[in-house]
């Protein structure tokens, strides 16, 4: 036996290419310059949080359903009615959740870590919306869903909540977080890549920073 | 064929072939040579092919009649692709093309022995003659079918790609004629997002072949379209349906690696310019190859450069006519009469043995030709307005249907000559007008008038003095449109069902208003009492691939599929997630649990996080077993019941912390089961301080089982003190395992065996998977599957619900009574479970366990139990050969007559036979006392 175990933390999406141990993670250290590119985000820390929906935790976040916004380096996404999204920094889910409870002392608010049980994968590129609307029936336009609107709706059949993240793709391109459960993260990336093909999407690893953007 | 010689013309202006690329393809086994922008057909025209199917019924000899999409003699197989429109398909290198429905060849075909017992196959024949005797349909079917038209596919090959687009767009515009693409840019200067769908591989419409005065319009026009970056269009693609709020459907052809896709638009305004059809017109022989309308002329001359014909005949009726004789005057036709429809002039037949070979007059006069052209009307495809609701009315001066101009929503305009006719000045006027108030009212405006687009008046001409086809597709002629009238089939809607008239693949497009003139000519009724069938979705032919787009059937993997593939896992799919079935040999993997210890991969369990002061009174509620005294440390297991009583889930769950739960439940159950939850919480108990996490993928979850489980997890775990005493069965621990933090862990046994199930944050899911195999190695550490479980649970009496239950098993059928608790305040099912308690049990089914008396016979799960005298006992729900004990092992349903320990019953095979087994005293065949799973 080891003295000492050596923990690896692995993604539930597998993207070609070398790979390496980041933050304890192993991840594909590729990268792409294609014009559409579809990237694994899933190290990133994730903190499920639930509370009255127009309550103080609401007003702390000044985040509701639909919307989402970056606050001291964590994308607080409005996930549903009373639910929200944290997303940070690789490893800083304990750190998020202590401070969600510290927002609000008293309310009832539950804070569960959810960063193994989820995968996050960013679509950046000027066609995502073209690509993504091969397998999302959501209007996507800057009319309807302008930068950071959040939605959750069926993606290729699978419940998934997206994120208009333009800035956090960085080059001032349309890109979308997309999040969902775990075990079917490695089939909507798949799926995403099909839609992308027309477009010359390329996935890429990691390789992100603390605030979830490239 | 008729020789090689070529009938390609010289340059022309706005040819769409590119001759420094010539394409090589095959065509009914021979090969050609045609040029990149031909389609299929014009390649062939050109190299001198004018024959390319045979007829429907009658297989007489067809060629090209429109040069269009909707051109009935055009319809050839491509490689493994039937029905492949040849008069619109573009050549491609290689292609090799056949024609279908010929048997033996496309030059001589049987079947063309119906056209010479034509006259008794008329309308209403198949339906008459052999409706009777009914017991020979299956032979008439298996000769009828030979028949048939249609191509062939190979099953070999594999499924095509297809898939599917969302669109959200201000204003959609359907056809890119000078109307539409006035349309077009008109809207997008509103600001409005425009799609514009063009049928054909261009846009321009009629612009395109209609000289050089409009392909200079037509350019300016497309380049007022290109500097609108707001306009999106598609090309060979098409509005196939018009749907409530404005859905518009739009089936786009070899876009983007699909050879089809339907794009799926939700549409603010939907503008239809589809332009006008040309009618044929009906006469003896107008089906001969050599017999085409004057724009398939305008288009072969024009946009291919192909020489139509050598010596022609023209009968036309309007300025599309005088245009063609222009054409093939310019490139050196022979056009030997020009007979003016506006001046009464007519044809009788048109005469030849497989193609045309001369034209007879009305006063005798035989013309011996090649080409005849008519150009003797229109028909508005109404198509997308019937479908937003219009009724389409007979103007009789213009002899076609035009839009009413009632019943259309405000979201749907119609531009261009399906409204009336103009110059092309007019016609753009008219589009940039719908196209402005298109995009303004989509986005929220009231916009301006759209001004009058008259019809110009048109001889009606639709039959002459002889009797012709009206549907090419379907081989109907004006004969048995007549015929059907005399049998009283005397309306549109009635005639067209009777004789098939318009139900071919042109739907209409060609055939519909002569079906009508015919029928009015035969009743004596005018045609606008008569009115016009309904056009429905689709307007062009979809492919159900089309229809189902890519086929998404999400699959879920656990954190250690990769280990399993690599292990020899033999892949389980248990509803959406792939599981390791075995590793080879499940009885060894039992017989392993049982000696030694094994790790099964259980993620799938459904698992929730339950948090908050009001957890207790949730489980009290939807558990049928009580829970407000559940210590931290501690799990239970519990019985879920729908509101009839009827096992829906079960599990366990355990107490974390203070306020914090894990539930888990089935693989299968977990999403019915939040479902459940958060429903109770948001309609009957909203006040209820609960929230309900799903977290099934969160953890890892790996069930250590075996005698040397302990040893194991003391060489893994740290933190927690793993005796007996300290940590006993139906406990609950976190810690951490082979240096994972936060891990779950509680001692509970499906298996039957001392076990662990431990759930570890996902993403290390791996690492602790492969650290157990490796600090198991001299203990005897072995994977196993899903069927060994089931084995080990079988052995042990543990019941699956959904397996062992079904959607009647209250609680007490399930082994469960003991478990119901009506002394609590209220659970779902209670009343139910009450009456059944108190009223249903002498007769409800019981759940037993079963042992073959043959030793060896292991009956298959759902056999019968039967009685004596062959009346249904119950049934076996689950059965397995056991390793352990080396005989049969089963549960089953069974009445209450035989559920006694110690009854033989009887078990009827489902291949036949009957076996006897023996009732046992305990569900468990394996350690009843549940020492092993306590130790």
């Amino acid at each position: 036996m080891p003295d000492t175990w050596a923990p690896v933390a692995r993604s539930a999406i597998t993207v070609p290419g070398p790979r390496s141990v980041v933050d304890g993670w192993e991840v594909s250290t590729r990268r792409s310059s294609a014009a559409l590119r579809l990237s694994d985000a899933s190290p990133l820390a994730k903190v499920s949080v639930r509370a009255d929906a127009d309550g103080a935790l609401a007003d702390a976040f000044g985040v509701r359903f639909r919307s989402s916004r970056r606050r001291d380096g964590v994308l607080v996404i409005g996930s549903g009615p009373g639910e929200w999204l944290l997303v940070g920094g690789v490893g800083t889910a304990h750190q998020i959740a202590g401070q969600v409870c510290g927002l609000v002392a008293g309310d009832f608010v539950s804070v569960v870590d959810v960063t193994h049980g989820r995968a996050l994968m960013r679509l950046t590129g000027s066609d995502a919306s073209r690509a993504l609307s091969k397998v999302c029936a959501v209007d996507l336009s800057d009319a309807v869903t302008p930068e950071g609107a959040a939605f959750r709706s069926s993606v290729a059949k699978v419940t998934t909540d997206v994120i208009r993240d333009d800035a956090g793709g960085g080059a001032g391109e349309p890109s979308y977080l997309l999040h969902c459960e775990r075990s079917s993260g490695q089939y909507l990336f798949k799926c995403l890549l099909d839609a992308g093909k027309e477009f010359g999407i390329e996935p890429e690893g990691p390789g992100l920073d603390s605030t979830g953007a490239r | 064929m008729t020789g090689a010689a070529s009938r390609r013309l010289p340059a022309q202006a706005g040819e769409l072939v590119d001759r420094s690329r010539p394409l090589a393809f095959r065509w009914d086994g021979r090969s050609y040579v045609g040029l990149e922008g031909d389609t299929i057909v014009s390649a062939l025209l050109a190299c001198g092919v004018d024959v390319f199917s045979r007829s429907f019924k009658y297989s007489r000899s067809r060629g090209v009649l429109s040069a269009s999409f909707v051109d009935p003699g055009c319809t050839v197989q491509v490689d493994d692709e039937p029905n492949v429109r040849g008069a619109h398909r573009r050549l491609a290198a290689g292609m090799d093309v056949r024609p279908q429905n010929v048997w033996p060849s496309l030059r001589f075909d049987v079947k063309t022995a119906n056209g010479l017992v034509g006259r008794f196959l008329t309308a209403g024949f198949y339906y008459k003659t052999f409706i009777k005797p009914q017991r020979l349909w299956p032979a008439y079917q298996q000769v009828l079918s030979r028949f048939a038209s249609g191509g062939v596919t190979s099953r070999q090959n594999a499924h095509g790609y297809y898939d599917k687009r969302y669109v959200h767009v201000d204003v959609v515009v359907a056809g890119a004629g000078p109307a539409g693409l006035a349309a077009a840019v008109a809207a997008a200067d509103t600001g409005a997002g425009v799609l514009l769908v063009e049928e054909e591989y261009e846009l321009g419409g009629h612009l395109r072949f209609s000289g050089e005065e409009s392909l200079s319009t037509l350019s300016e026009l497309r380049a007022q379209v290109a500097a609108r970056p707001s306009i999106e269009v598609m090309t060979d693609a098409v509005v196939t349906g018009r749907y409530d709020d404005n859905w518009v459907a739009v089936l786009q052809r070899n876009v983007g690696g699909a050879i089809e896709r339907l794009v799926k638009v939700r549409a603010g305004v939907l503008v239809a310019a589809p332009g006008l059809i040309e009618r044929p017109y009906v006469f003896a022989g107008n089906d001969l190859p050599g017999v085409m309308l004057s724009t398939a002329v305008r288009r072969l001359v024009n946009l291919y450069a192909v020489k139509p014909g050598e010596r022609a005949v023209v009968l036309t009726a309007n300025a599309d006519g005088d245009a063609a004789v222009a054409d093939l005057t310019r490139v050196g036709v022979n056009v030997v009469r020009v007979l003016d429809g506006r001046a009464g002039e007519t044809i009788r037949r048109a005469t030849g043995r497989g193609r045309l070979q001369a034209v007879e007059l009305e006063d005798g006069t035989v013309l011996p030709t090649d080409l005849l052209v008519t150009a003797t009307g229109w028909t508005a495809p109404t198509s997308l307005i019937n479908m937003a609701g219009d009724r389409p009315v007979w103007n009789p001066t213009a002899a076609r249907f035009v839009p009413s101009g009632d019943g259309l929503p405000p979201t749907v305009l119609a531009t261009g000559g399906l409204v009336g006719d103009g110059s092309t000045d007019e016609l753009i006027a008219h589009g940039r007008a719908a196209g402005t108030l298109a995009g303004d009212r989509a986005q929220g405006r009231a916009g301006g008038g759209v001004p009058d687009l008259a019809c110009e008046p048109h001889p009606g001409m639709f039959r002459a003095s002889t009797h012709g086809f009206v549907d090419f597709s379907e081989d109907v002629s004006s004969k048995d449109v007549v015929a059907a009238a005399k049998e009283g089939y005397d309306s549109s809607e009635l005639v067209k069902r009777f004789t098939t008239a318009t139900m071919g693949p042109s739907q209409g497009k060609l055939e519909t208003i002569n079906t009508i003139a015919v029928l009015s000519e035969a009743t004596g009724r005018a045609i606008e009492d008569l009115g016009t069938t309904v056009w429905r979705p689709p307007y062009a032919p979809i492919s159900l691939g089309a229809l189902a787009g890519r086929i998404f059937e999400p699959t879920r993997v656990s954190p250690m599929q990769g280990w399993h593939e690599g292990h020899g896992g033999v892949p389980l799919l248990a509803g959406q997630w792939i599981r390791p079935d075995h590793y080879g040999d499940a009885a060894q993997e039992a017989r392993n649990v049982r000696e030694n210890v094994g790790i099964i991969d259980v993620t799938p369990l459904g698992k929730l996080e339950l948090s908050g002061p009001d957890v207790p009174r949730l489980l009290n509620l939807v558990y049928v077993n009580k829970w407000s005294k559940l210590a931290v440390g501690s799990v239970r297991y519990g019985v879920m019941c729908a509101e009839d009583g009827v096992v829906m889930d079960d599990g366990v769950t355990g107490r974390l912390d203070e306020d914090r739960y894990l539930m888990s439940t089935t693989s299968s159950g977990a999403a019915t089961v939040w479902e459940w939850l958060e429903n109770w919480l948001q309609t009957a108990h909203s006040d209820w301080r609960v929230h309900v996490t799903p977290v099934t993928t969160a953890y890892a979850s790996i069930n250590v089982a075996g005698p040397k489980s302990r040893e194991l997890m003391q060489r893994v775990v740290e933190g927690v003190e793993l005796s007996t005493e300290a940590f006993g069965y139906m406990q609950v621990r976190q810690g951490r395992i082979a240096g994972v933090d936060d891990c779950v862990m509680w001692r509970i046994g499906f298996t039957g065996e001392l076990s662990y199930e431990m759930h570890v944050p996902a993403s290390y899911g791996l690492h602790v998977w492969e650290a157990l195999l490796q600090a198991g190695e001299d203990l005897g550490i072995r994977a196993f599957g899903v069927e060994a479980q089931r084995i080990l649970r079988l052995e042990k009496g543990h019941l699956i619900v959904a397996q062992d239950t079904d959607g009647l098993t209250r609680a007490h059928s399930a082994g469960l009574g003991g478990m119901v608790k009506l002394d609590k305040d209220d659970f779902a099912g209670k009343p139910e479970l009450a009456w059944h308690e108190r009223y249903g049990l002498a007769t409800a089914p019981r759940l037993v366990a079963l042992q073959p008396v043959d030793a060896t016979a292991v009956p298959p799960e759902a056999s019968q139990i039967i009685s004596s005298n062959g009346d249904i006992l119950g049934r076996v729900t689950s059965s397995r050969m056991s390793p352990t004990l080396g005989h049969g092992v089963c549960l089953a349903q069974v009445d209450p007559a035989v559920a006694a320990a110690g009854t033989v019953v009887t078990i009827r095979l489902p291949g036949g036979g009957d076996i006897r087994a023996t009732v046992q005293e305990d569900l468990a065949f394996v350690d009843p006392e549940g020492v092993r799973l306590r130790a």
